[in-house]
């Protein structure tokens, strides 16, 4: 390879991987600090540093989109721009809720951060990824530090235990991803999505159908999806809280990045089955949530039954793969995902951020029977919490209605109207256990023995506020928050 | 002067203040509550005032931007108010003072709370009536839900957990379809204005309209609630605070019917007609039920609430009768029902929090303790039983009219629900207030307050204005509902059309013989 043909390869490539540069700069920048003992002090300045740089360069991308770069293997448009927000938040939610979190495990923070760090660099390349061997370096860069964060509380047997069961499973999904790979390697002769998009026949082959079945399936395991979803409470629940945070919210997020690149190389008859999956997810996320005690593993269940809605947009895209209609609802199905993983981020963020913060108090503040009565000493957390619910339940008011309009909107026009009717009314069981929760908090006295709860922390209740805030001002004002975006 | 911007956002300004001011003496707090429904109460006679009952389409509107998702949606903050709304707005705007007035005794704990959870339910309930954009009036629809909610699941009775769930969960069920439905109108016609909406579904066919229609009248018929959909309310009701209770039957079931109007007949003539039938039977059948439910229950606020269902059922007989003299009445008759129902509502409160029991048999001969109690329920029950020269007689003759234009059996079936509900009222007012004082805990309780006489009056005036000189009000509806019956009519048309066409022909040969 000679250097022109180099400089074609990095040509437009700046703007596309500024984000990327920014965070792999912080990774550097951490482990530096880390073993430098004049530097040690700046270390918790260089993560938000990092993340705030990336958020900008995305806004940039989002102004200034740069096409596909690195010969046609990345993609840093808008959408990457967008998805790459939302994993800065995701991870700077994280970032702030782990400050105080860890206390026997101190000494060890740095190489928390640069784990952290690591996640939305795998995210991002997921996102933008237009060729499956640079998802797959996106989903390992992802995976290897989650794996290693949810074991970060190794004195705990809960904590351990969720990051070899996230481990041997996620190692399971990539197994087939890759098998999937292979297989439609093999048959289409291509792994560049775009190609892959104009491969309709040799994808038809039952080769080429197995290998595509593979590849769903290991996406599917990545996002929670029924019937790969029994990992997700587990995990979710043995997890540091953080970590959770980051999971819930930032990993969810790049699955369905990916998926939407991946949903036109799907048949349009692939549609409809999809859906029926995303409903069954909608049902038994929502019906497995009604029956948990534990705050943690109900916002997992919870978190199934909103991939179960995300999934059902997916599955509108690739039913309109091929009709005159496909950019028109493509669109929709984009600006649904964006807006509900972002209104989702703030709300689950934000729901996780304050049991994190109660665990400060006592761990046992996972538990549900832990917060009754909480209203009447602890208003304001209470009425975050209950926000946050309420968001989550798409509440009018709050931005998980407006996602969740956008979902079904997008389902709507894509000629699903039994799917749609059906899943709105599991939304009916979900506010169940979610009302469930502000029962417990508002309308049932606190033991009269029960402490009240310290709130020392000034970061976590500006997180909580910040995220609060935005749960309403996506609700309420949309266009002033995303007018830039769209 | 953006009159229905400013009675929207005074309760929300109040509840904000509410919940900011460092104050802890609760009879500021009430008194600035007072204050801001006062005000609100003030802006309603305003809009009173500047409706132009000649004009049929919305007044007084406002619009603007409000976001815009480009090739998703653009939703507009349109309010505006006409002759479906304009009853509704004023009752909410006149009531609202006069419960929180009665909540100085029944409400002593987390006072702010409750005081800012009515604020805000004031203000959702005038943002329903008064939205002019389909995706504003289901965000106040939904919204004025969690205010009940809370009052239900706090300041609730002993049951109250059950019922709160049992009421969020039956009236969002019914949203979510609507949801649906909604969002496939809005795709369809491309637009989020109502008015628009109603324009582009009447011109649409029957298939079309009947889907839609379904969808958005589940979400009424459970809010209203009708026949059997109702088994929410009397949990509701008989759980609820007394202030929750008046809201409850006074407004907020009324959201039910005036979606029905607004959404139903209005925007889909089409469907409404061949819907018609089946909405008159369960309108009939809930008058009757009701009735049989209220005259089983020995606890006199579970009375109420059955007799509530039975009510509604009248509206609803006459609305669906679609024709004039039945739309005019059942457009009146949920004014009627909120003052009636409200003050019964008010007086088992009044009386519950000295005796602290609801059931029937624990009363008896009260009269003669509590004479001025005994007048009001008395009047009371004679506006909800439908007296004539109150208010409940001219919205029962009018819908009973109606009703007997479209058919005649079932408006025999409903008036057998005026006489059930002289039955169960009038043995409720005898159990309670005449014959000998048995209990020597009835015989230590006082009479009405001041307060209480203070604000028991203005509604019974009302009731009284109302039964004797009805003009005023069904003159502000006449020109709104008169588009909706020429809608009915050119749907009457289409209908009769229809079925000409579809007539088997006579053929040509055996005429020709």
């Amino acid at each position: 390879m000679n250097f022109e043909s180099l400089q074609d390869l990095y040509s437009g490539a700046s703007g596309a991987l500024a984000p990327l540069l920014w965070l792999t700069g912080g990774l550097l920048a951490v482990l530096i600090c880390d073993i430098t003992p004049v530097l040690i002090k700046l270390r918790p300045a260089v993560v938000p540093a990092a993340l705030l740089g990336a958020a900008w360069s995305a806004a940039q991308l989002i102004a200034n989109p740069s096409g596909p770069v690195l010969g046609g293997t990345f993609i840093g448009d808008s959408q990457t721009g967008a998805f790459t927000l939302i994993f800065v938040l995701a991870t700077l939610l994280a970032w702030g809720q782990a400050r105080r979190y860890y206390d026997q495990e101190k000494s060890f923070i740095g190489e928390h951060d640069a784990l952290l760090i690591t996640a939305p660099i795998g995210m991002i390349l997921m996102a933008g990824a237009q060729d499956m061997i640079v998802f797959f370096i996106g989903l390992e860069l992802l995976s290897i530090p989650l794996y290693c964060l949810a074991a970060f509380r190794r004195t705990r047997d809960e904590s351990v235990e969720a990051g070899l069961r996230y481990f041997i499973l996620g190692a399971f999904g990539v197994a087939l991803f890759l098998m999937g790979a292979g297989l439609v390697y093999t048959a289409a002769g291509t792994l560049n999505i775009e190609s892959l998009t104009h491969a309709r026949v040799a994808l038809g082959t039952p080769l080429g159908g197995m290998g595509l079945a593979l590849i769903m399936g290991s996406l599917l395991f990545k996002a929670g999806v029924v019937p790969f979803h029994l990992w997700v409470p587990d995990v979710y629940q043995g997890s540091p809280t953080p970590v959770t945070t980051l999971m819930a919210t930032g990993t969810k997020a790049a699955a369905f990045a990916f998926l939407l690149r991946f949903a036109p190389v799907l048949p349009p008859e692939a549609g409809y089955p999809l859906g029926i999956i995303a409903v069954v997810t909608l049902a038994m996320g929502n019906l497995g949530a009604l029956v948990q005690k534990d705050l943690k593993r109900l916002l997992a269940w919870s978190g199934i039954a909103h991939a179960g809605l995300l999934l059902l947009v997916i599955a509108a895209a690739v039913t309109a793969t091929g009709t005159g209609e496909q950019a028109q609802i493509l669109n929709a199905a984009t600006s649904a995902l964006l807006f509900y993983l972002l209104a989702y981020a703030f709300a689950a963020g934000g729901a996780l951020g304050l049991v994190a913060w109660m665990e400060a108090d006592g761990e046992d503040h996972t538990s549900l029977s832990r917060w009754q009565g909480l209203g009447s000493v602890r208003p304001g957390i209470a009425a975050g919490m209950t926000l946050f619910l309420l968001s989550l339940g798409g509440i009018p008011a709050t931005g998980g209605f407006l996602g969740k309009w956008l979902a079904f909107s997008a389902a709507v026009r894509a000629d699903m109207l039994p799917l749609a009717v059906l899943g709105a009314l599991t939304s009916v069981v979900a506010m169940g256990y979610y009302l469930r929760v502000v029962i417990t908090i508002w309308m049932k006295p606190r033991p009269e023995a029960w402490a009240t709860p310290r709130i020392d922390r000034p970061l976590a209740a500006f997180l909580a506020g910040f995220c609060a805030a935005m749960v309403l001002a996506l609700g309420l004002l949309p266009g002033f928050v995303l007018g830039p975006l769209f | 002067m953006p009159l229905l911007t400013l009675i929207i956002f005074t309760p929300l300004l109040g509840a904000l203040l509410l919940a900011l001011v460092p104050i802890r003496e609760v009879k500021v707090l009430r008194a600035i509550a007072l204050g801001f429904t006062l005000v609100t109460t003030l802006l309603g006679f305003l809009v009173w005032q500047g409706f132009d009952p000649g004009e049929a389409a919305l007044q007084l509107t406002e619009v603007h931007p409000w976001f815009e998702l480009p090739g998703a949606l653009a939703a507009n903050y349109s309010l505006g108010v006409d002759g479906i709304s304009i009853l509704l707005v004023a009752l909410t705007a006149f009531l609202m003072p006069l419960v929180l007035i009665s909540t100085t005794q029944a409400i002593t704990t987390r006072v702010r709370e409750f005081l800012i959870w009515m604020l805000i339910m004031e203000a959702g309930m005038l943002g329903v009536f008064l939205a002019a954009d389909l995706f504003l009036f289901y965000v106040f629809w939904e919204v004025s839900l969690v205010p009940l909610y809370f009052m239900l699941g706090i300041w609730g009775g002993q049951k109250r957990l059950y019922a709160t769930l049992k009421f969020f969960l039956f009236t969002l069920a019914g949203s979510l379809v609507m949801l649906i439905g909604a969002i496939a109108l809005v795709y369809q016609a491309g637009t989020l204005d109502i008015a628009a909406l109603t324009q582009w579904a009447g011109a649409e066919s029957l298939s079309v309209q009947g889907w839609l229609f379904a969808a958005f009248a589940l979400a009424f018929a459970i809010k209203v609630p009708l026949l059997p959909f109702h088994t929410w309310l009397p949990d509701a009701h008989t759980e609820a605070p007394t202030a929750g209770s008046v809201i409850l039957a006074g407004v907020l079931l009324k959201m039910g019917t005036y979606g029905l109007l607004r959404f139903g007949i209005a925007m889909f003539p089409l469907a409404a007609l061949e819907a018609s039938t089946l909405f008159m039977i369960l309108g009939a059948a809930g008058i009757v039920y009701g009735a049989f439910l209220a005259m089983a229950q020995t606890d006199v606020k579970r009375l109420i609430a059955c007799s509530s269902v039975s009510h509604l059922g009248f509206v609803v007989l006459g609305m669906f009768a679609l024709t004039s003299a039945g739309l005019r009445g059942s457009v009146l008759q949920m004014v009627n029902h909120g003052l009636s129902t409200g003050l019964l509502f008010l007086l088992i409160g009044m009386v519950y929090e000295r005796r602290h029991s609801r059931e029937l048999s624990d009363y008896g001969g009260i009269a003669r303790v509590m004479p001025m109690f005994a007048f009001f329920f008395v009047f009371s029950v004679l506006s909800s039983v439908g007296l004539p020269g109150l208010n409940g007689f001219v919205g029962e003759w009018l819908i009973l009219l109606g009703a007997f234009e479209a058919s005649p059996v079932l408006t025999g079936v409903g008036v057998t629900g005026v006489v059930f509900g002289a039955v169960y009222l009038l043995r409720a007012t005898r159990l309670m207030l005449f014959g000998e004082i048995t209990s020597d805990q009835n015989r230590a309780l006082t009479d009405l307050t001041g307060r209480e006489i203070g604000l028991l009056t203005p509604i019974c005036l009302l009731c009284l204005v109302i039964g004797v000189m009805p003009g005023p009000f069904i003159e502000r509806t006449e020109a709104s509902l008169e588009v909706i019956e020429q809608r009915l009519d050119a749907a009457r048309d289409q209908q009769a059309a229809r079925a000409e066409l579809e007539r088997p022909a006579v053929p040509a040969e055996e005429s020709a013989r």
